[in-house]
């Protein structure tokens, strides 16, 4: 029998820590054996969990020594509370002392968890100041997004704050999660129940090809590994100065020229020039880098 | 015999029928503005009436225009088919037009048709098998008027089932050749048909019907929804029952437990060295998680009762495996896969809601009437057979003893968690099937698979091999030890239960090497419908509501 394939988007937050990491290098930080369990759930009488919700940690991969964080999505979603967003904002502000290779999120979450409210909220904010301030120490911050509950709301604004972001098509990125849109907007703005239009509209696929998603990868927990260690390898991290916010910029303005009023994946591959743009969601990721970069060469 | 006997009455009466409607038709063919007309000029009170359908396709345009009829002229009618699983079929039982009905499953109206039974306003003749139905259609439940669905007609009216050809062939043998009236509703009329399944002088009147006729994808199973408890049971009955009989030919049950077999057999079952020594011959619809499977080289044959929405052009490209025609499409056959589901295979192996001391097995709940369709004909020893096979004459000795006379026996398998949804048990002291039966004045309590025919239960705990006990208190107790902490798996007898193990007759997961820790979804040959596509190699179209791209 072939090697088993452990799917990245079915593991849960410590068997993707396990996967990613070099074996045996992962020294966890505030461990479930500390029972930092969150102050509001226990007042709301609501199941807490030991870690919170997240695994934070020092390991190396690939030799290189990383920080890293796995939110749980079997938790609550892995929506942040206070105590969940204080080990990530606390794991970001080590990185900014410790200088590691870099830093890797492993996102899984809705966003804010609602029973924390403010504190939740706050802890967002907390988590994007220490994520800039370990950037501006230069030590690049990668997000991987492949777990069921996608990157949304504030972990969605989290991500894209990363200076890559690895993403497999079942991961999802976006601000306001399909059943937001939906129940704020209604039902023929975006229907959430419609799984097809949901993965062509936040998935990772649409995402790599707005340029969002620095890596496609397959949902495969050594295809994340292998990702990571290009990261670790290749990034060189952008100059936080004018010129380069500027062309970023300017990079939005030319996709909203070039996707105007664009609805549905499906129409981005077809103004892209993808040869098949109804076959694109059964590409494998390999497949489907390889027609992107072959249409990026031409222009 | 007396010179006044008439012996063409029937002939005569549907020389009358087809004279009344004579002025709706052109040929054949019957607007689908006119067919609430051709059914009240066809149909007399007190006949027999077949509306086509089961589980997967159904002859919803003519149920639809049914209800539309005068229920001044259609009325007393003996409903006899496979399935009352559309709204319109309880809703003629509701007018007021039907004082009796005979059929195999109601599945979505249960609860409907129980509460018409127990207001006394329809009566039940019986709830038979899909197979037993057939059969009585050809001794005392022929149809006088058979509604039936195709794919295409032609214009002299011979029909084109197609994949889903079914039940179609029973019911119209039935009718046509006992002087009844078919007719049939298409999705359109051709000149060409890509080949024949159903002759034109068996069938009275084609009406296209305005939409296509429904077609339920019910065989379709997300791999993303098994559980690692299916993958359990599904690794103890690979190796606990599959290879230690030798099982080449099976038909499964749906289900996600039997899902999860079938996802296994590419990879623990392929681990294990069982390609070619096990699972090579089907009766079995065209189930999307067989994939792997068959393109792993583990399947040899497969016949079907129906396809499977989305299947089609796989189905087609593997004429090796599968049943195609002339034309390239798949043939089914409800009543001849029955027929090989009950005869021809070694192993029925399906799921169920509850399980009573004895081993009786139901899905019946009281409030629900909805009955078994096939599983009581795969799930039943064929007392008729006469051919040997080595996995029938390994349980017909462990079964009958050592006795003078050698005969085989047909595994059949339970497969349930031991507490279902809600934390109801599997395993209880009573069958709620006994409650509905009173309930609803039945004969009968509705047993899915009888004690006598079920040979072995598999549970998260392990397996039973029942048809290893020699007593009925063993059995009792071979029930209890894999019943967990369900009452009646606490209500064992602990030594009595270690002795059985001790035996054989109650295998552990640890007893077959099997260890629950690797029981992992990493195991599924294909994880999401996504992959079934891929291991397709893009054949397989599934249905919108499967998708997630």
């Amino acid at each position: 029998m072939s090697a088993k394939r452990v799917s990245y988007f079915e593991a849960s937050a410590r068997a993707r820590v396990a996967a990613l990491v070099d074996p045996g290098s992962f020294t966890e930080f505030c461990p479930p054996a500390q029972r930092r369990t969150s102050p509001h759930l226990a007042q709301l009488d609501a199941p807490v969990a030991f870690d919170d919700g997240v695994v934070v940690g020092a390991a190396t991969v690939d030799g290189k020594p990383v920080l890293i964080a796995a939110q749980e999505g079997q938790f609550n979603g892995g929506a942040v509370g206070e105590v969940h967003g204080a080990k990530i904002r606390g794991l970001l502000e080590r990185a900014a002392r410790e200088r590691p290779a870099a830093v890797l999120l492993l996102v899984d979450s809705g966003g804010v968890r609602l029973h924390e409210a403010n504190a939740g909220l706050i802890a967002i904010s907390e988590i994007m100041r220490a994520l800039m301030a370990a950037q501006a120490a230069g030590v690049p911050v990668f997000a991987l997004v492949g777990g069921a509950c996608g990157a949304f709301g504030g972990m969605g604004i989290v991500t894209r704050l990363c200076d890559e972001v690895i993403m497999s098509e079942e991961g999802r990125l976006g601000l306001s999660g399909p059943e937001v849109i939906e129940t704020v907007k209604g039902v023929g703005e975006f229907d959430s129940r419609d799984r097809s239009l949901v993965w062509r509209v936040t998935g990772g696929k649409l995402r790599r090809a707005l340029g969002e998603a620095t890596r496609l990868v397959d949902d495969d927990a050594s295809a994340f590994r292998a990702a990571a260690v290009a990261a670790l390898t290749h990034h060189r991290n952008a100059p936080a100065d004018l010129a380069s916010l500027k062309a970023a910029q300017a990079a939005l303005t030319e996709r909203r020229a070039t996707h105007p009023d664009t609805r549905d994946g499906l129409e981005v591959w077809r103004t892209l020039g993808l040869a098949q743009p109804e076959a694109v969601p059964m590409l494998a990721s390999d497949e489907f880098n390889r027609q992107l970069d072959a249409l990026a060469t031409e222009v | 015999m007396s010179a006044s006997q008439q012996w063409n009455t029937l002939q005569q009466s549907r020389s009358r029928r087809l004279g009344r409607a004579a002025a709706l038709a052109q040929g054949k063919r019957v607007e689908a503005d006119q067919v609430v007309a051709l059914l009240e000029a066809v149909i007399e009170p007190g006949d027999r009436i077949c509306i086509e359908g089961n589980n997967q396709k159904q002859a919803d345009f003519l149920a639809r225009a049914m209800v539309q009829t005068d229920p001044a002229r259609v009325r007393e009618l003996h409903l006899v088919q496979s399935v009352l699983s559309l709204p319109e079929h309880v809703d003629i039982i509701e007018r007021g037009q039907v004082s009796r009905i005979d059929f195999s499953f109601s599945g979505p109206q249960s609860g409907r048709l129980a509460r018409l039974v127990e207001s006394g306003r329809i009566t039940i003749g019986a709830i038979h098998t899909y197979l037993e139905l057939f059969a009585r259609y050809f001794v005392d439940l022929t149809p006088n008027v058979a509604l039936v669905a195709a794919q295409m007609a032609d214009r002299q009216g011979n029909l084109y089932t197609g994949p889903n050809t079914e039940d179609t062939p029973a019911i119209v043998e039935a009718t046509a050749f006992k002087s009844g009236i078919v007719i049939a509703q298409v999705n359109e009329i051709v000149d060409t048909l890509p080949r024949v399944d159903i002759p034109a002088d068996w069938v009275d009147f084609t009406v296209p019907a305005p939409t296509p006729h429904y077609v339920e994808p019910l065989f379709t199973r997300d791999p993303a929804l098994i559980t690692e408890t299916q993958v359990l049971t599904a690794m103890i009955a690979i190796k606990g029952l599959y290879a230690e009989y030798g099982v080449t030919r099976l038909n499964h049950g749906i289900g996600f437990d039997t899902a999860a077999i079938e996802l296994l057999l590419p990879t623990y079952a392929a681990e294990l060295g069982l390609k070619g020594k096990i699972c090579t011959h089907w009766a079995l619809n065209p189930h999307p998680t067989l994939i792997p499977a068959i393109e792993a080289g583990f399947v040899q044959s497969v016949h079907s009762f129906g396809s499977e929405v989305g299947m089609e052009n796989y189905v087609a490209a593997r004429p090796d495996i599968f049943f195609i025609g002339a034309d390239g499409s798949m043939r089914s056959n409800r009543a001849f896969s029955q027929a090989a589901g009950h005869y021809a295979c070694d192993l029925f192996i399906g799921s169920t809601l509850q399980i009573d001391l004895h081993g009786n097995s139901s899905t019946a709940t009281r409030g629900r009437i909805a009955g078994f369709g096939g599983a009581p004909n795969m799930g039943a020893d064929a007392r008729g057979r006469r051919h040997a096979s080595p996995a029938w004459l390994k349980a017909g000795r462990e079964g009958r003893g050592d006795i003078a006379m050698p005969r085989g026996q047909k595994l059949v398998a339970q497969v349930v968690e031991t507490f279902r949804e809600h934390m109801a048990p599997a395993f209880v002291e009573r069958l709620d099937a006994w409650d509905l039966a009173e309930a609803a004045g039945m004969d009968l309590p509705p047993v899915m698979i009888y004690s006598e025919d079920l040979t072995h239960i598999i549970t998260e705990e392990g397996i039973a091999h029942l048809v290893r006990c020699r007593s009925p208190e063993e059995r009792e107790q071979a029930i209890r030890g894999v019943a967990g902490y369900t009452p009646v798996g606490m209500g064992r007898d602990k030594r009595a239960v270690e002795n059985l193990r001790d035996r054989g007759i109650i295998q552990r997961p640890e007893d077959l090497g099997i260890d629950p820790r690797l029981a992992t979804r990493d195991l599924l040959a294909a994880r999401n419908v996504k992959d079934l596509v891929h291991a397709s190699g893009g054949l397989y179209d599934p249905p919108k509501k499967f998708r997630n791209w």
